[in-house]
């Protein structure tokens, strides 16, 4: 092993850091997070499938995430007759596309090691992983350079965009796509369960006090990095010898307190 | 501009929101449009600006079909405060800008000068949920003015807020009246803010009554309208 064996991980890890928290802002502030947690765990059977067939387990992946929460959508009460989303739905699908996937994976005869897609395994980065999440945070910086203000618009008033004429569905069918490419691609690093804290917490730090979206974006991508960069490093020493994935995970629970303390100084 | 509605109705679920609904908005009014807790008031608002479809009759806009298209380009609908997410992290002044985002041409006024024109210009770089209940609604009220509309719709903007921006939120849209707006807002309140209105339209399904607040209080009397109004 040499002796920069940690510079790709790490580099991958700060990707990472950057990119979940921008994709987890753009969704929190639209009222739609759980959709992460969803595609998450909707990714698998196409990981399977793709994993069966040759293909690149992320293309698979972004495929059946979509698929997982446009079917979602498709079962969900719309907002205007109460509440955002439909729970029981959600749940559904998100455990019915969870077992599916496991299921595929003895009935295709395939090996996946299920551990490191839930938990991540960064220490076996290759480069083709770094790149899969440069194209994802590439794709989010697209989305963000071209919609921003319909995002915007969107997410403060979702009636008054659509009456005056805003391709509501289309943006967010854009919004879905990415995210899945951001679970997709951080699958490497932390893994498609863990993704989730490195989406929720730092948006959720970054958008108190924040007086624009552009603020809170860029806010939530330094805390993401930092999280994500300082759970590796902490991960790699010899003390302390964790998987970077789930230690990222417990780390992000230290930011709720931050946030408290945010709420609490902005009274 | 001049909006006609001609026996306008419109479906909601298994019934009728609205039945055979006819009135006629001159220019530069300000009209009530009163009735209790489910009368249509919302509905025929947002039938007018195209969110709902009609089930029969036909809107016009100074003679003219008002299309879709039409509709987006002449009329702003502002909503009720519970569809508007306060704590999105935006200022008031970039708020105000979104009205331009869809606008195929400008509105009459730049945003800095509509929000001067409902007296918030001073608060124009605070994050929206900083403002108080009335100067959030005249937040949204500017943003309606730098859209390219005339007809100003309005759906409950006096509902949760306190009485003095009550009465400064009315002062704005009286403005706004005498330069040429034409407002229809829709409202619970059946008290002494209703005299500050041209014209009250009352509705409960059907229209029940059409004229200048006393008469129309006075010719109303017996329904006791206001019993089910919260105003």
């Amino acid at each position: 092993m040499t002796a920069t064996w940690w510079m790709l991980p790490l580099a991958l890890a700060l990707l990472s850091g950057l990119l979940c928290p921008l994709a987890g802002t753009l969704l929190l502030v639209q009222g739609r997070l759980f959709q992460a947690n969803l595609i998450s765990h909707a990714v698998l059977p196409g990981l399977a499938v793709a994993v069966a067939l040759g293909l690149d387990p992320g293309l698979g992946g972004v495929v059946s995430g979509v698929a997982g929460a446009l079917l979602a959508e498709r079962f969900s009460r719309p907002a205007s007759s109460g509440g955002r989303g439909d729970e029981a739905v959600l749940n559904t699908v998100l455990a019915g596309f969870l077992g599916l996937g496991v299921l595929l994976i003895p009935l295709l005869r395939i090996r996946v090691n299920l551990e490191a897609v839930l938990f991540g395994d960064l220490l076996a980065a290759g480069a083709p992983d770094l790149l899969r999440t440069g194209l994802a945070l590439l794709a989010v910086l697209a989305l963000l350079g071209f919609r921003y203000r319909q995002l915007v618009f969107l997410g403060v008033d979702p009636l008054g965009a659509a009456s005056s004429g805003l391709a509501v569905g289309r943006l967010r069918l854009l919004l879905t796509f990415v995210t899945a490419l951001t679970v997709v691609s951080a699958m490497t690093a932390v893994g498609v369960v863990l993704v989730i804290a490195l989406m929720g917490a730092p948006a959720l730090l970054a958008l108190e006090g924040a007086i624009s979206l552009r603020q809170a974006l860029l806010r939530a991508a330094l805390i993401g990095a930092l999280l994500a960069g300082c759970g590796f490093v902490l991960a790699i020493q010899p003390a302390i010898n964790l998987p970077p994935g789930p230690l990222i995970g417990v780390l992000s629970l230290l930011l709720l307190p931050l946030v408290l303390h945010r709420r609490g100084s902005a009274r | 501009m001049a909006l006609e509605a001609r026996h306008l109705s419109v479906r909601r679920g298994e019934g009728l929101a609205l039945e055979d609904i006819s009135f006629c908005l001159e220019p530069g009014t300000l009209i009530a449009l009163v009735g209790p807790n489910g009368a249509g008031k919302s509905t025929l608002l947002q039938a007018i600006e195209g969110q709902i479809p009609l089930l029969s009759g036909e809107l016009l806009l100074d003679g003219a079909v008002l299309t879709p298209r039409l509709a987006r380009r002449q009329l702003a609908l502002m909503p009720q405060r519970g569809e508007i997410a306060w704590h999105f992290p935006i200022s008031v002044r970039e708020l105000v800008g979104l009205g331009r985002l869809m606008a195929a041409r400008p509105g009459c006024c730049a945003v800095e000068a509509a929000l001067q024109r409902v007296g918030i210009d001073a608060l124009a770089s605070r994050r929206l949920d900083q403002l108080s209940g009335g100067q959030q609604q005249r937040a949204l009220l500017a943003r309606l003015l730098v859209q390219p509309a005339s007809v100003l719709l309005l759906d409950e903007p006096c509902a949760a807020i306190d009485p003095p921006s009550r009465t400064q939120l009315l002062q704005v849209m009286g403005q706004l009246r005498d330069a040429g707006f034409t407002l229809l807002v829709s409202s619970h309140d059946w008290g002494h803010d209703l005299d500050a209105y041209d014209r009250v339209l009352v509705i409960d399904r059907k229209l029940l009554a059409d004229g200048p607040p006393a008469s129309v209080r006075h010719s109303l009397g017996d329904l006791r309208l206001g019993n089910h109004c919260c105003g």
